[in-house]
């Protein structure tokens, strides 16, 4: 396994330009598409199967009456436990050798149980391709020594690309200092590898807290209660075979009919 | 700009006035690394927007009061001495006298001394009265020289004249003019001006939020004088950050697609000011500064025009220049009253999309119906193109016929790109353009080339000049090289030219590498002087064109020298020399930027001493500055100094009037607007203004641009991926002024005024708040204006109504540029 | 902010076919192994119903698919913890199963009925996986309360036993077998499989607590409450033990059993939809 690589996006950065967001659809090809009418400049409300970077535009009123306007660019999380790539029943979603995680277009038959089991709502269905897309951490860019196109356009390097481990770094002295400068809210989102879903790998600065982004305050594995829940599943099966036995049992001997 | 996106970095308060992380997300990087450095960054705009998101504070000003917020912080300066003293005194006129029979504002109620009705014009106040500035002066003493106390304190000086005229902005006023709290005024006060001194420097930003107003010139004037009185003019992280609103309008208007002004910032000739060569350079010419050169620039520049048939018999063929009848003519709103009451039969529209585009658009439209011609040059077809039909218009009754030539873009051509910071880029063709499409380059010359046969037997005195241009520009007969353009605009020997000890300098045609070897001879050609320096010949004779290359920035030097070529003479800070003292060394070690190193080698083997540092001097490198006007930064101005006192056609000072459409009387005055404002009288009641105080348009309103769409959306609103960014066109309303109409975020609405109305999608927002002005609720709205009715037909939301259909026919006196910002509206739910 | 899968009528219906598949497979695998001569019918109706639901489940869930013709591609893929994955492979097993023990329904002979009762009994574990696993599918996603439904697993095997055995005795019914003990016998057991499954949804509910909005109060509500509670389980409950009483025909429950299976997977997917 190579290093790891990842996103850092660190929205205290973030001028809500969509340069993004263009790039990001430029360099995948992506189709023209409907915008949504979301009460703001934000063109979607959440990700679709043809918008893989979004930014997203929170208007935040504070307490001392000012306003705060939280911009910030979203996009898959690859997460080290990934719930898409746990569901997927066909083996079309993988992780790289980079550790991000990418949706085989010719393996994927649309099931859509990945769309289902990302704890952020990022897979989407194309109904057009009857596949399902998300950003694929620009997977032909990242295996020719470029980095993902919304990181090369981002205009104030609010996105960046790099070796994991080094952005980890340099993301906790980045929250240092904007505490410092009276960000006291500043918060990384992610970044722990001990933390939820084993760290992410696009992983994020923020300047609230997730849910003021529409981030679960705290992400869960999907996958984490199969082995719960089939007990008790089993348990169910026990008690109505017990059930069915006695509705069926003949008194003295078994079974002595024939077919 | 006078400085270098780049250098913004050094900026210890950035004080952006306009949207500056909106409509310059690239050049914005410079703003957020100057955060990094500690710097604080104010966002000044009646919106919060994406630039408020990421500055420290932000100050809500009501739409058209720049001049009364930017007057109260020059007053504050002043009366809390947070001006840079020094810098005042000897690179300013603040010290000088002026005659004592002139008054400010605050002693002529609102008007300046000399104020006279020319007995012409009625309702146009721009023709109807003007000026008189034989006030308006220094006092001389028996050399000529302006009398000056440097103590600044004789009534008669400068400084206390400024003092006296802002006397009346204070912060008490600012918050009734402006809607700015006086805490956050006196807050941002503080923090701006006190950021200045030897080691402090502050820039302000802005864009058309100054420019579109009748008092647009004066609204950059008193930015200007806010910026030499806290000494940032010229210094590391200081300047006047002016921000283009397009990627070479820089580049448009250094090579003067003005129409009164030719390339290189000299005067169009007026016919009857300038009837012959050498009145205009007299007239023209100033005494000191280095405009003295002019003659030689323009003489290179109508060599440039005529070639070889420009000689000295024939005064370098000025008499085949075109001349302005009139000072008060020609400009883009001009031409569309003329359009409209039909003196203008033709219309060659390149690139410019004025159906959307142009202030008053439902007048420019009609103006246009009524041509007998049209040829509309542009990448898609556009609105303008499709005039003929505009929705609710019968083509029937349009006899306008109409030309559309596709025109290639910029990865389709060779040329350069000039941005904001002087800085001028070249780009190569990426691919050929297919089928008819042209660039502008080979069209116009194919063009020139044509009429140049249509009228080659003409005896007309008017056709001479035109036979006479000369368009050589390669062998290619279909493409002009554009490095050879490049080249005549750089300038060239016409002929070989030598030094006095008979060494060839140029030999014939080779280009040149300075202005300042131009010629007043016709020795020289030169398209545009100052971008002289750009393309220079090796020693084997191939052009070096320095706008083509691309040495990153560095540590050594970090104004990328190495990188494109910016104008004059790849200097990046211009008025570098007030980074230096009287004595030449930098005010501070912090913020050095050029310094005197009088131990290197001077101009000859025989003398020493020489300006060195981080930048190409804007100034003559070997003048000491203990020589005489060694210690005068503003070399372009005649007298050397940066100017307080400036004669403008509407006041030597800025003074807050109110826009021609207001929400108030003037509270700094009894003078409402611009005593010197343009406007238009237009029939068919197509620019009615709405009177004071009128129930009938009670809001404020400023149109704007968004990140994602580029102008009249020419270049956004056919592009899929652009177009989409943006739901639809819509208009950013307060949650207050949406309860009071009884408004739902998302609802259609109609904003009208006197010119017409528009349907639109209301976006209602915390962003926009009410102001109060002189204690009463005044509510503004914002409408961006980059949407007309064509588009992508699959994306129903990349086609709107035309927000400029809703501003009026108004002008700047100084340069007639239309009052966009600031006007006042209706808004009623519903599609009325 | 989280994403709908999207699954509509088609996995409505194969959840509920499914269930029913599951079920009646494994009460008549039980039937085949504790049961008697009289039997036969529930028997033999009940593994050809399984059969036939089955065939009809793999068609539904392959039309289902953004691309159908790659449903193979499940079929080179194995996850042991992926509800999904073993799904796909054990409804093709469950098929095996369901087959063989099918066509050995038709045949008399003892060593062929020994083997089959074994083989069905080995199978009764892919019925109770059909009828069970794809509610543990819903409840290991990251939809609104489906991933909160602990018992989501449970109740589908409750419900799966309930309308399995309700199918075979309408099936009984409709062929004329519904006078015998046979009949008798899988009312019984369905009526313990509607109390048993009566009580997992109150367990259910219990658990998810306020999660269980969408189903308890939200637009889904009234078809929950009605449908599924009142009149897919209460009713036929209380007709299957004083209905007799009343002259109400026997199939009554049955049927309401089967439009209460439906509901159930309709209300709990298309909340979500």
């Amino acid at each position: 396994m190579a290093r790891t690589l990842a996103m850092f996006t660190d929205t205290s950065l973030c001028i809500g330009c969509r340069a993004c967001q263009v790039a990001c659809k430029q360099w995948n090809e992506l189709p023209l598409e409907q915008p949504e009418w979301t009460g703001s400049y934000q063109n979607h409300a959440h990700f679709t199967d043809k918008t893989y970077r979004l930014v997203r535009f929170v208007e935040k009123p504070k307490e001392n009456g000012e306003l705060a306007w939280l911009l910030m660019s979203d996009v898959c999380k690859h997460c080290a436990q990934a719930g898409c790539l746990e569901a997927c029943p066909t083996g079309a979603i993988y992780r790289t050798e980079y550790g991000t995680v990418n949706i085989n277009q010719d393996v994927c038959n649309g099931c859509r149980y990945c769309v289902s089991s990302c704890p952020f709502g990022v897979v989407a269905f194309n109904h057009d391709t009857g596949r399902a897309n998300k950003c694929t951490f620009c997977n032909d860019r990242i295996h020719n020594n470029l980095g993902p196109a919304c990181a090369k356009t981002c205009p104030t390097d609010s996105i960046q690309f790099g070796y994991r481990d080094e952005l980890a770094a340099k993301a906790e002295k980045r929250v240092a200092k904007l505490k410092e400068m009276g960000h006291k809210d500043a918060q990384l989102y992610g970044v722990d590898t001990n933390g939820p879903l084993g760290g992410l790998n696009a992983f994020f600065l923020l300047l609230d807290r997730p849910s003021t982004y529409n981030l679960p305050e705290k992400p869960l594995l999907p996958q984490r209660n199969v082995l719960a829940d089939s007990l008790l599943s089993v348990g169910s099966a026990l008690l109505v075979g017990v059930g069915a036995v006695m509705a069926f049992r003949e008194r003295g001997g078994k079974g002595g009919g024939h077919a | 700009m006078t400085t270098n996106l780049i250098d913004i970095q050094n900026s210890d308060v950035i004080m952006c006035t306009n949207n500056m992380a909106e409509n310059h997300p690239v050049g914005f990087q410079w703003v957020m690394k100057a955060k990094e450095r500690g710097a604080k960054v104010i966002h000044v705009d009646p919106r919060f927007t994406r630039t408020s998101a990421v500055a420290d504070i932000h100050v809500p000003l009501r739409s058209g009061t720049n001049i009364a917020f930017f007057g109260g912080l020059m007053s504050y300066a002043i009366q809390n001495n947070l001006y840079f003293k020094d810098y005042v005194v000897h690179y300013t006129n603040a010290s000088f006298l002026i005659d004592p029979g002139f008054k400010t504002a605050t002693d002529g109620g609102g008007l300046f001394t000399g104020l006279e009705q020319t007995g012409k014009g009625g309702a146009d106040p721009h023709i109807a009265q003007t000026y008189n500035k034989s006030s308006w002066k220094y006092q001389v003493d028996g050399d000529g020289n302006p009398k000056r106390d440097n103590t600044l304190r004789d009534p008669s000086c400068v400084f206390q004249l400024l003092k006296r005229h802002y006397s009346r902005y204070t912060p008490e006023m600012v918050e009734r003019v402006c809607g700015i709290p006086k805490a956050k005024f006196v807050e941002v006060a503080k923090l701006y001006c006190g950021n200045s001194g030897p080691d402090k420097t502050g820039t302000i930003t802005y864009a058309l939020n100054l420019t579109q107003h009748t008092n647009g010139v004066q609204n950059i004037r008193a930015l200007c004088m806010l910026q030499i009185l806290l000494g940032n003019i010229g210094r590391p992280g200081g300047g006047v950050t002016a921000l283009r609103g397009h990627a070479n309008v820089q580049g448009a208007t250094d090579l003067e697609l003005l129409y009164h002004e030719l390339p290189g910032y000299m005067a169009m000739p007026l016919r009857d000011v300038h009837p012959d060569l050498k009145t205009y350079l007299e007239k023209e010419t100033p005494k000191g500064g280095f405009w003295v050169n002019k003659p030689k620039f323009f003489v290179s520049l109508l060599k440039a025009f005529y070639g070889d048939k420009a000689t000295k018999d024939n005064e370098f063929g000025y008499q085949w220049l075109p001349k302005r009848a009139s000072a008060d003519a020609y400009s883009h709103q001009h031409m569309f009253v003329d359009m409209y009451k039909g003196r203008i039969k033709g219309f060659l529209a390149d690139g410019q999309n004025p159906a959307v585009g142009g202030p008053n658009a439902k007048l420019a439209r009609a103006a246009m119906q009524r041509l007998d011609w049209m040829v509309v040059k542009d990448i898609f077809i556009t609105e303008t193109a499709d005039v003929w039909k505009t929705p609710g218009t019968d083509p029937k009754d349009v006899k306008t016929e109409v030309f559309f030539l596709p025109a290639a873009p910029a990865a389709e051509k060779d040329g350069s790109l000039t941005n904001t910071m002087r800085l001028i880029q070249w780009h190569e063709k990426a691919v050929n353009p297919p089928g008819d499409v042209t660039s502008d380059a080979e069209f116009f010359v194919s063009l020139a080339k044509r009429l140049q046969k249509l009228y080659a037997g003409s005896k007309k005195e008017r056709d001479k000049g035109f036979l006479a241009t000369s368009w050589t520009y390669g062998d290619n007969p279909k493409e002009p090289s554009m490095e050879l353009v490049l080249k005549e605009v750089n300038g060239f020997a016409t002929e070989e030219i030598k030094d006095k000890d008979g060494k060839v300098v140029y030999k014939k045609d080779q280009a040149l590498n300075t202005f300042v070897h131009m010629t007043d001879d016709g020795k020289t050609a030169g398209g545009c002087w100052i971008y002289t320096g750009v393309i220079v010949e090796g020693p084997d004779g191939k052009l070096i064109n320095k706008a083509n290359s691309r040495k990153p920035a560095d540590d050594k030097d970090y104004l990328g020298h190495g990188w494109g070529f910016s104008w004059p003479a790849n200097r990046r800070i211009i008025y570098n020399r007030a980074s230096a003292d009287l004595a030449g060394k930098p005010w501070s070690e912090k913020k050095k930027l050029i310094w005197w190193d009088p131990a290197a080698d001077g101009a000859t083997p025989d003398k020493k001493g020489k300006w060195v540092g981080l930048d190409v001097p804007d100034f003559n490198a070997f003048l000491a500055p203990d020589a005489k006007n060694g210690d005068k930064p503003f070399i372009m101005r005649a007298d050397l100094v940066g100017a307080f006192f400036g004669p403008l056609n509407d006041g030597p000072f800025p003074e807050h009037y109110e826009p021609m459409e207001s929400p108030t009387r003037n509270l700094l005055s009894k003078q409402q607007n611009n005593p010197v404002v343009k406007v238009w009288q237009v029939p068919d009641k197509k620019n009615e203004l709405a009177p004071l105080g009128s129930k009938d348009y009670p809001y404020v309103i400023t149109t704007y641009r968004l990140t994602e769409h580029h102008l009249s959306g020419v270049m956004s609103r056919y592009l899929p991926m652009l177009a989409e960014l943006h739901y639809s066109h819509f208009a950013e309303i307060s949650h207050e002024l949406a309860k009071e109409i009884g408004l739902d975020n998302g609802d259609r609405i109609t904003v009208m005024t006197p010119r017409g109305k528009i349907h639109t999608k209301a976006m209602v927002t915390h962003r926009l708040k009410p102001f109060k002005i002189d204690g009463k609720t005044v509510h503004q709205i914002g409408v961006p204006w980059h949407w007309g009715w064509k588009g992508v037909d699959a994306l129903p939301g990349s086609k709107g109504d035309i927000t400029n259909d809703l501003s009026a026919t108004v002008a700047d006196p100084t340069v007639y540029i239309q009052e966009t910002k600031a006007f006042m509206c209706n808004v009623k739910k519903g599609e009325v | 902010m989280l994403r709908s899968p999207e699954w509509h009528m088609m996995i409505v219906w194969y959840f509920f076919l499914g269930g029913i598949a599951g079920g009646a497979y494994f009460t008549a695998a039980i039937a085949d192994n504790f049961g008697g001569k009289k039997d036969r019918d529930v028997i033999r109706i009940g593994y050809f119903l399984s059969l036939l639901l089955v065939v009809l489940c793999g068609i539904l869930l392959i039309l289902d698919l953004g691309v159908p013709t790659r449903f193979l591609n499940m079929m080179g893929f194995f996850t042991f913890w992926n509800p999904m994955s073993i799904g796909a492979w054990m409804l093709g097993v469950f098929g095996l199963f369901a087959f063989v023990s099918s066509a050995l329904s038709l045949w008399g002979s003892d060593s062929m009925v020994r083997f089959r009762r074994i083989w069905s009994l080995i199978g009764t574990i892919t019925g109770f996986f059909l009828a069970s696993y794809t509610g543990v599918l819903l409840s290991n996603s990251a939809q609104p309360f489906w991933s909160d439904a602990r018992v989501m697993g449970a109740l589908f095997l409750a419900s799966g036993a309930s309308t399995g055995m309700a199918a075979i005795s309408l099936l009984m019914y409709l062929s004329g077998e519904a006078a015998g003990e046979g009949f008798e016998k899988v009312k019984r057991a369905d009526r313990f499989a509607m109390i048993f499954e009566l009580l997992v949804l109150a367990l259910f509910l219990a658990l998810l607590g306020s999660a269980a909005a969408p189903l308890t109060t939200g637009h889904m509500a009234p078809l929950f409450w009605v449908g599924l509670v009142i009149v897919g389980l209460v009713v036929p409950l209380v007709l299957d033990l004083v209905g007799a009483g009343l002259k109400v025909p026997a199939v009554v429950p049955a049927v309401l059993v089967l439009i209460g299976g439906f509901i159930m997977r309709y209300v709990i997917i298309m909340a979500n939809a």
